[in-house]
């Protein structure tokens, strides 16, 4: 079982996470654990560009997490049934899968 | 020969002829202390078996039992002091606000602190488990739902809110969560609300102002019939005046004063 502190995201190609929560509502634990995480140095280490925005309300929404990528995709984590980890991990793939295609692509440019 | 001595006699009579048993049993050259792993004298290998360890045995199997609740309070000193000063805070202070702590370099905290202190608002690091049933016995439930993850407490005598948000929005990895002012627990969009109303004083001077200007018109409310007649008595006799020295006095006059 893996620390959530232990999960290292590499965040280059994410240009901005908007986090919105309510704080007293009571699903919001892992929301606010996962806004927590990615403050962490290491990850913002990886990527100084991306905007950490947290949005505090008091309207009774849910908890959600809205991931904009550099190449205009966009994910949205609604984590009231989530755990932190589950997000986390979810945006670490995605995150490397894209590094990934942009590796290659970078490759076949140069070749 | 030493070796036909022991298979003949028993040990006392070996003993009694002043027979050492110093180097004549070991025949091969190592020593009773060695480096590696040296096989016991089978004697002393039965005496280890005989003499192994057995654990005691409950008469009954512990799970047969009903299970011990094992209460993990233990309440020691620190984690008492800790509550009291929790409680200390929550009596002393006009205004606490609770912010979402995100792990932030050592100087920016510094900095934020200093900048905090300079209005008085003093910066407190808090654990969940202590102040979850200080809460939780005070008249503070509703805030109780807020003690999640990292948490810091900006508590001050005075109710700068204007101020500390300020600071708070030079500082993006700390997020303002809720406060309670004077007993009264707001959110995030009311402590804003509350950073934008005029000061106390302005607000009674307002509302004092409002509430004696309805008696201030009472006095002229009541003199305005018998006021008004005076006015129209007043504009009469100087008609009348101007109607004696020109022209004759008029009898519309005389007819609208009558009609009154």
């Amino acid at each position: 079982k893996k620390m959530a502190s232990k999960i290292s995201v590499g965040l280059r190609p994410v240009k901005s996470i908007v986090v919105r929560f309510c704080p007293f509502e009571s699903n919001v634990e892992s929301t606010r654990k996962f806004l927590g995480c990615i403050n962490h140095k290491k990850i913002q280490a990886t990527n100084r560009n991306c905007e950490v925005t947290a949005d505090v309300r008091h309207d009774g929404s849910e908890p959600l997490v809205d991931v904009m990528f550099a190449d205009g995709e966009r994910l949205i984590m609604k984590g009231a049934n989530l755990t932190t980890i589950e997000m986390l991990t979810a945006l670490g793939s995605r995150c490397s899968a894209k590094e990934l295609k942009e590796e290659q692509k970078s490759k076949k440019k140069s070749l | 020969a030493p070796a036909a001595k022991m298979a003949a006699l028993s040990g006392g009579a070996l003993w009694r002829r002043g027979w050492l048993p110093a180097l004549q049993f070991v025949r091969r050259g190592s020593k009773a202390v060695t480096r590696h792993w040296k096989a016991m004298h089978f004697q002393r290998q039965k005496l280890m078996a005989v003499t192994e360890y057995l654990a005691p045995r409950p008469a009954i199997p512990p799970r047969c039992l009903a299970p011990r609740r094992e209460r993990a309070e233990e309440d020691n000193g620190y984690a008492r002091l800790l509550r009291r000063q929790v409680e200390e805070v929550f009596r002393d202070n006009r205004m606490i606000a609770i912010c979402q702590y995100n792990s932030m370099p050592g100087e920016d905290v510094v900095l934020m602190r200093h900048y905090l202190r300079k209005h008085n608002i003093e910066v407190k690091f808090v654990l969940n488990e202590i102040v979850r049933p200080v809460l939780s016995q005070s008249k503070y439930k509703n805030l109780l739902p807020l003690f999640v993850a990292r948490n810091i407490l900006l508590v001050s005598p005075e109710t700068k809110v204007k101020e500390m948000l300020r600071v708070l929005k030079g500082v993006p990895q700390i997020n303002l969560l809720g406060a309670c002012i004077d007993n009264t627990i707001l959110s995030r969009q009311g402590v804003e609300n509350f950073a934008k109303l005029p000061s106390l004083e302005a607000t009674q001077g307002q509302t004092v102002g409002a509430l004696a200007l309805l008696p201030s018109q009472t006095s002229s409310l009541l003199q305005r019939g018998s006021a008004h007649l005076t006015a129209l008595l007043d504009q009469h006799i100087r008609q009348l005046q101007a109607g004696e020295t020109g022209t004759p006095a008029e009898p519309t006059p005389a007819q609208s004063s009558g009609s009154h």
